[in-house]
């Protein structure tokens, strides 16, 4: 039995192919963990109705989801405008956590009522997490330091720093727990009306449209466009790729920062260690789903928010591990990663006889 | 059909979306001839060679060798059929010496792996270990056995009279040396027909001639030899026999010496084509560029332009005629403020640039087309449109508010596609840029340039791997500039081409100015001599002349003992012919 791989480069990519990518990867992962489900003697059709379906039909599913999708979104677009670049910033969960300090820093120590004290709390962190980028971004455009090693790296410096910070200059309330003290009622976000989510869920929003606008329709996103396609050809034109470079870490640094705040403002109301279960880190397969649009890292966004309180209920419901969540989401990314092979190359595998009869083709 | 024919192409078929690459096509060669295959970028060689290298599927028709039916589904098929090909982009490992690029693919195990009882009786390996299957088969994935074949690889290369070092890393060889292992490949597997794909787009002349002399003695031991190229002078240079492809149709394969640069262009083209242009007396008026004493290194921190002192007029064509690698690059980037000089001094229309950044230079007027447009030029990922708007996005005439005005980008676009005869776009947002083929890319290229009225525009090879067609208008813009008042500095290796567009003619060699003329002074015999650093010469005086006074006086003492052997080489033997 003779089985051949051929691989060949295809030509073009088939627009069903192109634009169905994020879909197909979905599926795919999910149709893969159902296979799991079942080895845990799991209905698999029950398990994802339980945890999509259900989810987004009970308004305190949908409650969860939409808080989830905040810090998801923000660190969603800290690597997605760099990734627009060309760059990569690995480092969004640093980046979260130095903007988390700022924050609820300037939270704790400022006397100014709400209106005033959360946009600069807000303010503070998107400067403190765009400077712990601006270090790599700066590296990167300068000296052409690799911004995949910087940002990571730095990320873990950063969890150290609010580590040490709750546990001494910053440690509040009696002492028996790490964290700092509760923040002021005006620094947490109130909630918005109708659908009980917290503020910060606007700010998210309100960062998707100006990431969008940025790209689309201003002079800095031609540049961006053009920097990440072709760096060569930019600089020949004038653009500094060194200006790109910092640009977009300085601004996704914001974005991740003031994803920190949120978090700490509109959920846990003070700033304790490890309050991310690796947002940073998911934002990375949120923004290459979403590679093509702010609008889709939104989406992806959502869509990883829903597995996040969707696999909680599963654990519940059916005591499958909450993990299945982070074999979802790794298979996601084997996914995007097999679909972008995919796009390239076109796989024939063929199965015949030894020798003498080979397949026919055509001339 | 030919009944001489060895290899037989019918019928071919071949269509992309939205075109038709190959359309019935019949192409046959003889064994032992140079068989031409010419035609713009587009008209379907390219396609019509891969569908017989195995690269593609043809839609329809099919191939013979001999008397038998071809399945080409692989370039391994091809390869195990007899043919041969060597890329326009050599596919070299350049870390693997000449003999391991040689085998790669076909390469034998290990000696000390090779079977019991044949010719490897001295393995220090116990038999049971060599025979087994499984020892085998590890040994033929991860070992090389190279003794045997460098030895037979150096035979073959003396055979054929290539002078290379089979032991030698290919990074360390030239280009011409390098060209020469890839058609070492093909002949290691024995082909009978060998397609070389316009192997001359990176070569200097004297190379070219070289390789020229391989191709004929190939082509005399019988091998079947199709000759890939756009450039007319080659097809009459060294071919029998020639095929012309226009929009994916064979127009006719003719005889040679039947016929003349202007027939095979007119089959090319479909139409007369102009070969000379009509360059028109123009008032020169200030200068737009003044460099003096400009110094800059290359990539690799070693100088390459030594002292150029270089003023371009408004209206004018300073045209620079030299070899590829003697600091043309790094000239046209320093010009274009690409490149910052390590001395001297720049001004563009009285503004000192020196030192400023590429930005500025922009801002300033100046206009750049680079060499290579693939890689400098565009980004091929993005739109047409994107492309077009490149430089002049910043203009506030795309203000819209805060943003960038997308309409009037696309509507300044299309008139730059409408203009400069760009095809193929259907939707300057929509098709990207590397759709295009080389020529509408240039022109798309050219005309981003161009629109932007510069006081100067440095263009660099503008009709480098561009089709016929395209070359005529790409050059009736350059004279259009001009009239328009606007200073070119043309960079080219096509003497044809500067001598047509220049006003003034520049020779650089390793770094300065070695010579100045005009078209209509200018010996071209003289200007190709200069070009690769020898003294004009006829016949035997050459010697002498070359190496007393010639060689010391106008080239400024930079021809050491290497090029005075290259003037006693070239002297008589191509001259300004070179292109």
């Amino acid at each position: 039995m003779n089985v051949s791989v051929e691989l060949s480069a295809r030509k073009d990519v088939p627009r069903w192919l192109a634009v169905g990518t994020p879909v197909f990867t979905v599926l795919g992962a999910l149709a893969l963990s159902a296979v799991a489900l079942v080895a845990l003697s799991v209905d698999p059709i029950a398990a994802y109705n339980t945890m999509f379906v259900e989810t987004l039909t009970d308004p305190f599913g949908l409650r969860q989801t939409a808080t989830r999708t905040v810090p998801l979104v923000l660190t969603g677009l800290a690597v997605y405008l760099p990734l627009r670049a060309g760059l990569w910033n690995v480092g969004a969960e640093g980046q979260l956590y130095m903007g988390a300090i700022a924050g609820t820093w300037i939270g704790l120590n400022v006397s100014l009522p709400m209106v005033a004290l959360i946009p600069l709390a807000v303010l503070g962190a998107a400067v403190a997490g765009g400077l712990w980028a601006g270090i790599p971004g700066y590296l990167k455009a300068k000296w052409d330091v690799n911004e995949i090693i910087t940002t990571l790296l730095l990320t873990f410096v950063a969890t150290q720093i609010a580590s040490y910070l709750v546990r001494g200059p910053m440690q509040g309330g009696s002492g028996n727990f790490p964290g700092s003290d509760l923040l002021p009622d005006a620094a947490q976000f109130p909630a918005i009306p109708l659908l009980d989510v917290h503020a910060g869920f606007l700010v998210g929003l309100l960062a998707v449209a100006a990431t969008a606008v940025l790209l689309a329709r201003t002079r800095a996103g031609f540049e961006v466009t053009f920097v990440g396609s072709n760096p060569l050809a930019g600089v020949q034109a004038g653009m500094s790729t060194f200006r790109v470079y910092l640009f977009v870490f300085l601004v996704g640094g914001a974005f991740a920062g003031i994803a920190g705040f949120n978090e700490i403002s509109g959920v846990q109301e003070r700033l304790i260690p490890e309050f991310s279960p690796g947002y940073g880190f998911t934002a990375i397969p949120i923004a290459l789903l979403g590679r093509n649009g702010a609008v889709r890292v939104l989406l992806a966004a959502a869509f990883f928010a829903l597995l996040f309180v969707g696999g909680s209920k599963l654990e519940v419901a059916y005591g499958v591990p909450a993990a299945l969540v982070d074999v979802i989401q790794a298979l996601v990314i084997l996914f995007l990663i097999t679909a972008e092979f995919v796009k390239r190359y076109r796989v024939d595998v063929e199965l015949g006889r030894e020798p003498a009869a080979g397949p026919a083709g055509e001339a | 059909m030919d009944e001489d024919a060895f290899l037989r192409m019918s019928g071919v078929r071949k269509t992309f979306p939205g075109v038709v690459a190959n359309d019935d096509v019949d192409f046959s060669v003889r064994r032992g001839e140079i068989h031409g295959l010419l035609g713009e970028n587009g008209a379907g060689k390219s396609t019509l060679m891969k569908i017989l290298y195995g690269l593609y599927d043809a839609d329809g028709g099919s191939v013979h060798l001999g008397d038998r039916r071809l399945n080409l589904d692989s370039p391994q098929d091809a390869i195990d059929s007899g043919i041969g090909m060597v890329h326009q982009h050599f596919k070299l490992i350049p870390r693997l010496t000449v003999a391991e690029n040689v085998v790669l693919g076909e390469r034998e195990p290990a000696r000390a792996f090779r079977r019991s009882g044949s010719d490897s009786a001295d393995s220090w390996l116990p038999d049971a270990v060599r025979d087994s299957r499984v020892a085998r088969a590890l040994a033929e994935r991860f070992s090389i056995g190279l003794d045997a074949s460098a030895t037979e690889i150096e035979a073959l290369a003396d055979d054929y009279g290539f002078d290379v070092d089979v032991h030698a890393p290919v990074r360390e060889l030239d280009v011409g040396e390098r060209q020469r292992v890839e058609i070492l490949k093909a002949l290691y597997r024995d082909v009978d027909v060998l397609v070389l794909d316009e192997p001359t787009a990176v070569l200097t002349p004297t190379e070219a001639d070289r390789l020229f002399e391989t191709l004929r003695a190939l082509a005399d031991r019988g091998i079947a030899i199709i000759f890939i190229t756009h450039k007319l002078s080659e097809v009459t240079a060294i071919t029998d026999r020639v095929t012309v492809l226009r929009e994916g149709e064979n127009v006719g394969t003719v005889e040679t010496s039947t016929v003349d640069q202007a027939d095979l262009a007119r089959m090319m083209v479909g139409r007369e084509v102009l070969f000379s242009l009509d360059r028109e007396r123009v008032e020169l008026g200030d200068p737009v560029l003044d460099a003096t004493g400009l110094r800059a290194d290359d990539d690799r921190g070693i100088e390459a332009l030594s002292g150029i002192d270089l003023s371009v007029r408004e209206g004018e064509i300073v045209g620079i005629a030299g070899v590829s690698g003697n600091g043309q690059r790094e000239l046209a980037e320093a010009l274009a403020g690409v490149r910052s000089p390590t001395a001297g001094s720049l001004s563009v229309a009285g503004t000192d640039l020196t030192d400023e950044s590429t930005r500025t230079f922009v801002d300033a007027g100046v206009s750049f087309v680079p060499e290579d447009r693939h890689e400098y030029g565009c980004a091929e990922e993005l739109s047409v449109m994107r492309n077009a708007t490149l430089k002049a996005f910043r203009d506030g005439r795309f203000d819209d508010g805060p943003f960038l005005d997308y309409d009037e980008l696309t509507r300044y676009a299309e008139s730059i596609v409408d203009e400069f005869d760009v095809r193929g776009v259907h939707d300057v947002r929509e098709v990207p840029a590397g759709d295009l083929s080389g020529g509408n890319l240039q022109k798309l290229v050219l005309g981003r340039e161009l629109a932007r009225d510069p006081d100067l525009l440095v263009a660099h090879q503008p009709t480098r791997g561009v089709d016929v067609g395209a070359i005529e208008f790409l050059r009736e813009a350059l004279l259009d500039q001009r009239e328009d008042g606007t200073g070119v500095v043309l960079i080219s290796e096509d003497l044809d081409e500067l001598f047509d567009l220049s006003d003034r003619l520049l020779v650089i060699y390793e770094g300065e100015f070695v010579h100045e003329t005009t078209p209509e002074a200018a010996d071209r015999e003289r200007v190709g001599m200069r070009m690769t650093g020898g003294a004009p010469a006829a016949g035997d005086e050459a010697v002498a002349d070359a190496s007393a006074s010639g060689a010391a006086m106008t080239d400024g003492g930079e021809t050491g003992g290497e090029s005075d052997a290259e003037a006693v080489d070239t002297a008589g033997t191509e001259g300004g012919d070179a292109r």
